[in-house]
């Protein structure tokens, strides 16, 4: 694989024109002719209510309102890992935002007039914000009917309480662990909730047809699994699978905000009531931030028992998460974190219980990184107070201790190959570890911030990709696949992958986002797998085509298979160096043989991949028995921060990050990856802050008071750094890497400042304001 | 979005058309300026109205006209222009170095200095400069011309002294020899409403003039602590002493963006530094 011509390359984004062009179509770009129909949605504005009444009457007979729809036209659940939500509220609402009725209309605005009309007599229930107020015996129950909802295996909910799912983790022996430590640190951190904020808000738009085929066009990060999920759903109006197609238009940033299927539900359902007519519903600024889905709190109570040489002996981690009204994909991230909250460490004596709690906030669900940012941000923290308590190098420690290939994972499975000794060195090395620095500005305390990386897909084990390939006359390729390329450069890496195999140019290679009817299956694009586990299928699907060309032409021009391969768009042969067949010549017209007829056809290749090794079966008490995870993605960062003691302020100069990403298909994707997640990373620890009012309503739906980054916000200087300690089974040897890049970017904002200032902060966010009052509060002592 | 409330749009050709409509509509009629209030509001249905009068074609109310001892700023300019205009750099340079924190760039090519003044929120980071400069607001209805002093014109948070008849013609601002700078607090690099906001005036006399926005109802000059410093040169000692005036003169409230403990804390950080970076640009240093 030494003379690699297209993978390992930093080719160009191959929808990169499109892009910057704005040729690109967007789901609300898309034209639907004079019928379409918009809808508005009718909201909750009670946290946790019985519904009395919904009276529609008014806004039925609203000029111009096509219809109005509510929970009981549509009496279905759905849910992508738990059947615990319906598509419109029922009888009870359990959050404030959620949707209790739709009103539509032939333009937006007499829907949303129209839907003003709609009023709600609740009864107001006791509201639980607070998932340990949640945990508690007594507890008011947010879900009365927990014990009878369809759930995957995997999952272990408790009847007659608020918990949706708890993993348990066991291994070795905790009590004699902590027995044999020197020292035992035991803390409790504290991360909230976050927002994806995608630039494109979620679109969709449902057409059922009068033969009953129902089309949705949606911003998804999961056409297929959308598409089960509405057949399943609507399955009592009469819809089976192969009636319902979901097209997936490029999308605007999703960061797992998209996955599953939130409010595209109401585009499938509402579509099947005025069949004939599209309908449009988009969500604004506002309804984005509170009914899509959010990423998970926690509180982390963390115990970590140690060696005086620094060898870790112990680890009790207990995580409590507030999934909010919904557990239907939180209880996954929940169940990842339960499975892997050892952090890339070796540990022989493990207790994790990972615990999923229903409030009455907003749903929440997969966000980048899927629970690794929140309790790596705990751990990681507590790593360097246990190294500066036994006085020992914060990165020493992590050497002492790093996983190894082989070693046992917390499951009771033996670790992936990895590189992460080398990350940590070429991390340490760059950001000069060790070495002090001092500003000219006496206000300013330089420090800087280390933090390892870890994070598994987090995949039912029979998440499968799937693949066609085929040729047309010029010898030009189309690619079809279901991945989403949501910025991270996806539909590139694919046609690298075929480009390399078939000796095709990429500039020949067309790959665009799903059609549900016309492209196979893929799972989701989240768990940073599409390039290892879709990347496997397009492999395979070219080495298929590859295969077919050969044969046709041994069978046709009497060459031997095994001698023959692929170079410029030419089949060659290694025993006759003046043979040269060009792919256009044959490849959907087949080859002429001496008898003049022809032979062979169109080639089209297909692959498949499912990762036939894993199984979510295990202990429910231990997790041990089964093997969830395909294998860990690892790395290291760095960053040296400037922190103004005064104001708070805190400014990275340098970050570096090194990802062992097997092998990187495309070096300058994995760089835009790293740069994009450690800003957003940034963000969530800097600045993005959440803020509910007592009643459970967010306060800061908006970017005046919920702040993503800006270019202003940038790093002086980012080093991304590459490591390729091969992955066995991924095309190329690659891993994924997607998810990875924010992980680390809280837990060392609070090392750094601890080692600017002195000050350890122990929840997240850690913005100016906290960093300026909890130094105020130390030189007043 | 859309703005789903209906509303009549006009477009007067001039400062008289206007007038006569706002005294016509009496009351029910929004000024559209550059509208990154306004719009914003529409759409969020924060401000209700029947009518929108789009000044925006009346090309008299762009002007920045400069005399010798003030400089007339119309009512059509935008931050950007403050911020392309040397002159009014060199001049008033509390007043180009805020318009230079207003929002983004995007926000700033729309948005007009009037425009801020007229929205009055607390946070508005023109109104430190405009009280320095003891500015002027000269405005217009059908029945005459007024002008009326910035120390006067905020009434309330969103409240002006302006009634609904009249159309703000632009703000008349004396020139006076000094230095200073405008110091803001926001929660991240990016564009950001204040927190906490301060103008700093400093002259060769030793005449100091402060004042503040986002950390009380209305923005307003910082009377004790200009009449603590009157006179006196600058040391470290005094800057401790006259900080502790602060919390005195302003009234904070703990809101989501920022509590009253740190806004008062900053205050001081901003008033220290400020004046510091003042009085050097005073002395010759870079300004």
């Amino acid at each position: 694989m030494n003379d690699l011509k297209y993978v390992g390359k930093p080719s160009v984004r191959i929808d990169g024109k499109e892009k910057i062009s704005g040729a690109t179509k967007y789901t609300d770009d898309l034209e639907f002719g004079p019928n379409l129909h918009f809808a508005a949605i009718v909201e909750s504005t009670e946290a946790h209510a019985k519904i009395i009444n919904i009276d529609t009457i008014e806004a039925e007979n609203f000029p111009g309102v096509v219809g109005v729809f509510t929970g009981k036209d549509f009496p279905f659940k759905f849910g992508l890992y738990m059947k615990d939500r319906f598509i419109f509220a029922m009888d009870t609402v359990h959050y404030v935002g959620q949707q209790i009725a739709a009103v539509v209309a032939r333009d937006i605005k007499t829907a949303k007039r129209a839907a003003k009309l709609v009023k709600i007599k609740y009864e107001t229930i006791h509201a639980i914000f607070d998932q340990m107020e949640a945990l508690k015996d007594d507890a008011l129950l947010i879900h009365p009917d927990l014990g009878e909802y369809e759930h995957v295996p995997w999952f272990f909910p408790q009847a007659n309480t608020n918990i949706a799912h708890w993993r348990k983790t066991r291994r070795g022996d905790i009590t004699k662990g902590f027995e044999d430590a020197d020292y035992i640190l035991e803390d409790t951190y504290t991360v909230p909730r976050y927002a994806h904020c995608p630039l494109e808000t979620h679109a969709a738009v449902g057409l059922c047809d009068l033969s009953d085929r129902l089309t949705i066009w949606a911003s998804s990060q999961s056409p297929h699994t959308q598409r089960n999920l509405f057949a399943e759903s609507l399955a009592p109006l009469g819809f089976t699978h192969k009636d319902v197609r979901v097209i997936a238009p490029p999308i605007g940033g999703g960061f797992g905000g998209k996955a599953g299927v939130s409010m595209e539900i109401l585009a499938a359902a509402i579509a099947t009531k005025v069949k004939g007519n599209p309908v449009k519903i988009i969500w604004s600024r506002e309804q984005e931030f509170y009914n899509t889905s959010q990423r998970l709190g926690v509180i982390a109570k963390l115990k970590i028992g140690v060696k005086n040489d620094g060898t870790f002996t112990a680890i009790n981690h207990r995580l409590y998460w507030d999934t909010g009204a919904s557990a239907e994909y939180g209880a996954n991230v929940v169940n990842a974190v339960g499975l892997s909250a050892i952090g890339p460490y070796r540990f022989h004596n493990i207790s994790i219980d990972s615990v999923c709690l229903y409030t009455n906030l907003p749903p929440c669900g997969a966000y980048r990184g899927f629970g690794y940012s929140e309790f790596m941000f705990g751990l990681e923290s507590h790593i360097n107070r246990i190294a500066e308590h036994l006085n020992i190098d914060a990165v020493e420690i992590r050497k002492i201790n790093a996983i190894k290939e082989n070693d046992i994972l917390a499951y009771g499975v033996e670790m992936n190959p990895n590189g992460l000794l080398e990350c940590i060195d070429k991390v340490a090395k760059e950001i000069e570890w060790g070495k002090e620095e001092k500003s000219d500005d006496p206000n300013i305390k330089i420090g800087k911030g280390f933090s390892l990386i870890w994070k598994a897909p987090a995949m039912p084990p029979n998440a499968s990709s799937a693949a066609f390939l085929k040729f047309s006359e010029d010898g030009s390729i189309n690619i079809l696949v279901s991945g989403m390329d949501m910025g991270q450069g996806y539909l590139t890496v694919m046609a690298q992958i075929a480009a390399e195999i078939l000796a095709v140019p990429i500039s020949k290679i067309r790959t665009e986002n799903p059609d549900t009817d016309r492209n196979p299956y893929e799972w989701q694009t989240v768990a940073s797998h599409v390039t290892w586990s879709c990347g496997n299928a397009v492999r395979k699907a070219a080495i298929d085509a590859r295969d077919q060309i050969f044969e046709i032409v041994s069978r046709t021009l009497y060459l031997p298979k095994n001698m023959l391969y692929l170079e410029d768009e030419k089949v060659k042969c290694k025993t006759k160096p003046r043979f040269e067949l060009p792919l256009k010549e044959f490849v959907i017209n087949g080859i002429q043989a001496e008898d003049s007829t022809f032979k062979g056809g169109p080639i089209m290749g297909h692959g498949i991949f499912m990762p036939e090794f894993t199984s979510a079966n295990s202990d429910p008490e231990t997790s041990q028995g089964g093997h969830p995870n395909v294998h860990y993605t690892v790395g290291a960062a760095a960053i040296t921060l400037e922190v103004d003691k005064d104001s708070g302020e805190m400014h990275v100069k340098k970050a570096v990050e090194a990802l062992d990403v097997g092998k990187a298909i495309n070096p300058s994707l994995v760089k835009g990856q790293i740069t994009g997640g450690l800003l957003q990373g940034l963000a969530t620890v800097l600045y993005e802050d959440m803020r509910f009012d007592d009643k459970g309503k967010m306060l800061n739906p908006n970017f005046t008071d919920y702040k993503i980054p800006t270019a202003k916000d940038v790093p002086d200087e980012i080093v991304p750094i590459i490591v390729e300690v091969p992955q066995p089974d991924g095309p190329f040897g690659a891993r994924g890497v997607g998810e990875h890049t924010m992980i680390p970017a809280a837990p060392m904002i609070a090392n750094a400042v601890n080692d600017a200032l002195g000050i350890r902060i122990k929840s997240m966010p850690i913005t100016k304001e906290k960093v300026a009052l909890a130094n105020l509060k130390k030189e007043e002592k | 979005m859309a703005i789903i409330n209906d509303f009549e749009y006009h477009k007067p050709k001039d400062i008289y058309e206007t007038l006569l409509l706002l005294s016509e509509l009496n009351g029910k009629a929004k000024i559209l300026a550059g509208g990154t209030d306004l719009i914003v509001n529409l759409k969020e249905e924060i401000v209700k109205t029947e009518n929108v009068i789009d000044i925006k074609g009346i090309t008299e109310l762009n002007k920045i006209e400069l005399s010798e001892d003030n400089i007339f700023i119309g009512a059509g300019v935008t931050f950007t222009d403050i911020i392309e205009s040397q002159k009014l750099k060199e001049k008033l340079p509390i007043l180009w170095k805020a318009s230079m924190t207003v929002a983004s760039v995007g926000i700033r090519n729309r948005a007009t200095l009037v425009g801020n003044i007229c929205s009055a929120v607390p946070s508005l980071d023109s109104a430190p400069a405009l009280l320095i400069y003891d500015s002027e607001i000269l405005v217009q209805s059908k029945t005459g011309k007024r002008t009326i002093s910035i120390h006067d014109w905020f009434t309330g948070p969103k409240k002006t002294i302006l009634t609904p008849d009249e159309l703000v013609l632009g703000i008349k601002i004396p020139i006076f020899q000094h230095a200073g700078v405008y110091e803001k607090l926001g929660r991240y690099k990016g564009e950001d409403l204040a927190q906490a906001g301060i103008g700093i005036f400093v002259d060769t006399n030793r005449n100091y003039r402060f004042a503040y926005c986002a950390v009380g109802p209305i923005p307003k000059r910082m009377e004790k602590l200009e009449e603590f410093l009157r006179g006196k040169e600058i040391s470290d000692k005094l800057l401790e002493e006259a900080a502790e005036l602060i919390p005195s003169e302003i009234s904070p409230i703990s809101d989501i963006r920022s509590s009253k403990e740190y806004r008062i804390h900053m205050m001081k950080i901003m008033f220290k530094r400020g004046l510091q970076k003042s009085v050097a640009i005073l002395k010759g240093g870079r300004s």
